[in-house]
């Protein structure tokens, strides 16, 4: 055989391996949604109580079963669930009902409201915890073992093993009360005054990035550790080159791989669990709104949140698995080191 | 280099460091606190010393103060160790041995048996844990007509909830550390033999994967002490008082005039957890080292 077939040959069967991959990738999250809204689904009404009783404790029965038919409790579990997907693909996800109003309020309008902060808290903790992260692990990789190293490891792991709603109360104390630098609850819209949203969102992301700036420094240190024992690296300091140039731009770029890999990952749980940062400091967010829902036994809406959070979790893994599956497969082992 | 600290046969443990000593102290504090704590010579964790409340560190006979009500803390704390140590406990034993089962079994079986655990696995493990388990309990402890307060003791229901979110963690742990023996040549054997495949996984894959397991279960105590107390913040935590995470919660609309009260649960949450982890990562330090001299 000669080279040249062999290798156009092999290019297209790894193309049609890789979206082979990518198809698998894409079928199981699917799945994965699939059965995990109909667990809650499962959840919800397989046990026994009824929801419309929970809802309107001193109805009358006329009024239970009205509610009964307005929920589709009176349908079996599969089409329940199959209306309550339909509904739910359309963007139409139910409503809250009360005992006072008959309407109730539109699921949808709630996320809408809620979800813009949350997004944002979302973003700006990402974008603060790889901003610390990042120079700490390049300089702890510097001088690996060396005192710097040293310290921030175990002050990183110290960090790293405090939960962050602990985090978030020791902040709101030091913070809010005793030097009254930032409000201790509440949540200033960036329309109002920028300094103040900056302000009202400081300590909530300094708790939620508390964590992943410990698992990011760490990821990063050891990829930059062995990153710096290449070949590569050796002979760009033979060219004598400076050390803060082959760290920044030779070291740190093949390095970050895994660390951009559990920030995507990490950006698909943020979503829903910051939910007891959000109800410490009074965020009225995505989290206060699954919070109040549950709590008042809104089965809809809990099915549509939960669902909600689920697609976004698995939508950030899926799309960290189809870049590993794109590019190049010698970098595809690395997710298994993460 | 490299080969000279091999060859000088590195201990099995790794070196005990005063971290070690002074995680596994805390933690034996602990256990005693859990087993004796309601005999300690302390205030009485439920009476209000009204005359005092809101005292600070060191007043009278209040070690670390008291709260809005005048309930000493330290005695409160005390108090809460042990359903706080006890729901850690029975959450990481049940979750280990359904997980450990499932994944040793989806590890040894593989095909279609595997698909499903793994698949069970990653759809539980694709809803946050904290809000699987709130969900959990809220539908859970619904109130019904003949009981309002709900059908089962709260509890009961948080130890359900929460064993039901770390059985996908512990069991793909199980099933990885489990696939890393499957093909060993001891099990090659046994099975040459005409050794039945359940004695196999009982007597020649579980007792490999369990020290494994045990280095986990010491992080997944940790997991399930936080997540006790998210659930607390959140509202549906163990009666007031009963717990550490419920103290935080009973105590936190006052951390502007009584921080004490919600700082002290706070230290002994984050000092627990803190010694779980470290204890956690020696063990797993510890089989590392094992195993790389097999």
């Amino acid at each position: 055989m000669s080279g040249g077939t062999t290798s156009s040959r092999a290019t297209t069967a790894q193309r049609l391996r890789k979206a082979k991959n990518i198809a698998l990738i894409v079928f199981k999250a699917v799945l994965v949604l699939f059965l995990a809204t109909f667990g809650v689904t499962l959840l919800v009404r397989l046990l026994p109580g009824d929801p419309a009783i929970t809802l309107l404790p001193y109805g009358t029965p006329e009024q239970h079963e009205s509610l009964r038919q307005t929920l589709g409790l009176n349908d079996n579990v599969f089409v329940y669930y199959f209306k309550w997907l339909g509904n739910f693909l359309q963007g139409d996800f139910g409503y809250f009902y009360s005992a006072n109003t008959s309407e109730g309020a539109q699921i949808s309008t709630l996320i809408g409201n809620v979800l813009p902060r949350s997004m944002l808290i979302m973003v700006y903790t990402m974008i603060f915890s790889l901003l610390v992260s990042i120079p700490i692990a390049v300089a702890m990789a510097y001088k690996a073992d060396g005192r710097f190293d040293r310290i921030t490891s175990n002050v990183m792991f110290a960090i790293s093993s405090i939960p962050n709603f602990a985090i978030a109360l020791i902040l709101m104390y030091l913070f809010a009360v005793q030097f009254e630098i930032f409000p201790a609850v509440g949540y200033t819209p960036m329309a109002d005054s920028f300094s103040e949203h900056l302000k009202s969102v400081a300590l909530p992301v300094f708790s939620l990035s508390a964590g992943l700036i410990a698992t990011q420094t760490r990821l990063l240190r050891t990829d930059m550790i062995a990153t710096l024992k290449e070949d590569f690296v050796t002979m760009a300091s033979s060219k004598g080159l400076t050390d803060r140039y082959i760290l920044w731009r030779h070291a740190f770029r093949p390095s970050s791989l895994t660390l951009m890999t559990s920030a995507a990952l990490n950006m698909g749980s943020l979503i829903g669990g910051a939910v007891i940062i959000e109800s410490i400091f009074a965020l009225d967010g995505f989290g206060l709104l699954l919070t109040t829902s549950l709590n008042s036994r809104q089965y809809l809406g809990i099915q549509s949140l939960v669902a909600l959070v689920t697609v976004f979790y698995v939508l950030f893994n899926a799309i960290v698995d189809t870049f590993y599956a794109v590019v190049d497969p010698r970098v595809r082992s690395h997710r298994g080191a993460a | 280099m490299l080969s000279s600290t091999h060859a000088s046969g590195a201990t099995v443990a790794p070196r005990k460091t005063l971290g070690f000593y002074l995680a596994s102290g805390w933690l034996g504090l602990m256990l005693l606190i859990a087993l004796f704590g309601d005999s300690l010579p302390l205030p009485d964790h439920k009476e209000y010393f009204f005359d005092e409340a809101g005292a600070g560190l060191f007043s009278g006979k209040h070690i670390l103060g008291t709260d809005i009500d005048g309930i000493d803390i330290l005695s409160a704390i005390v108090h809460g160790t042990r359903m706080s140590i006890l729901i850690a406990f029975v959450c990481v034993t049940v979750g280990m041995l359904i997980g450990g089962a499932l994944g040793i079994v989806a590890a040894y079986w593989r095909g279609w048996v595997d698909s499903v655990i793994t698949m069970y696995f990653n759809v539980t493990l694709s809803i946050p844990n904290l809000i699987l388990t709130f969900a959990m309990v809220a539908v859970l402890s619904s109130p019904t007509a003949t009981n309002p307060e709900g059908r089962m003791p709260r509890v009961l229901v948080i130890i359900i909830a929460l064993t039901f979110a770390l059985i996908p963690i512990l069991g793909r742990l199980a099933r990885s550390s489990a696939l890393s023996w499957t093909g060993r040549e001891f099990v090659q054997v046994a099975e040459s033999i005409g050794m039945k495949r359940r004695n196999i996984m009982w007597s020649h894959i579980t007792p490999n994967v369990v020290p494994s397991m045990m280095s986990v279960g010491f992080l997944a105590a940790g997991v399930v002490i936080v997540v006790e107390g998210g659930l607390a913040i959140l509202g549906v935590g163990t009666d007031p008082g009963e717990s550490w995470g419920s103290l935080l919660s009973k105590n936190r609309p006052q951390i502007v005039d009584y921080p004490q009260a919600v700082v002290w649960p706070v230290v002994a949450i984050a000092l627990t957890v803190m010694s779980l982890n470290f204890f956690g990562d020696y063990f797993r330090k510890r089989i590392d080292n094992r195993e790389s001299r097999i």
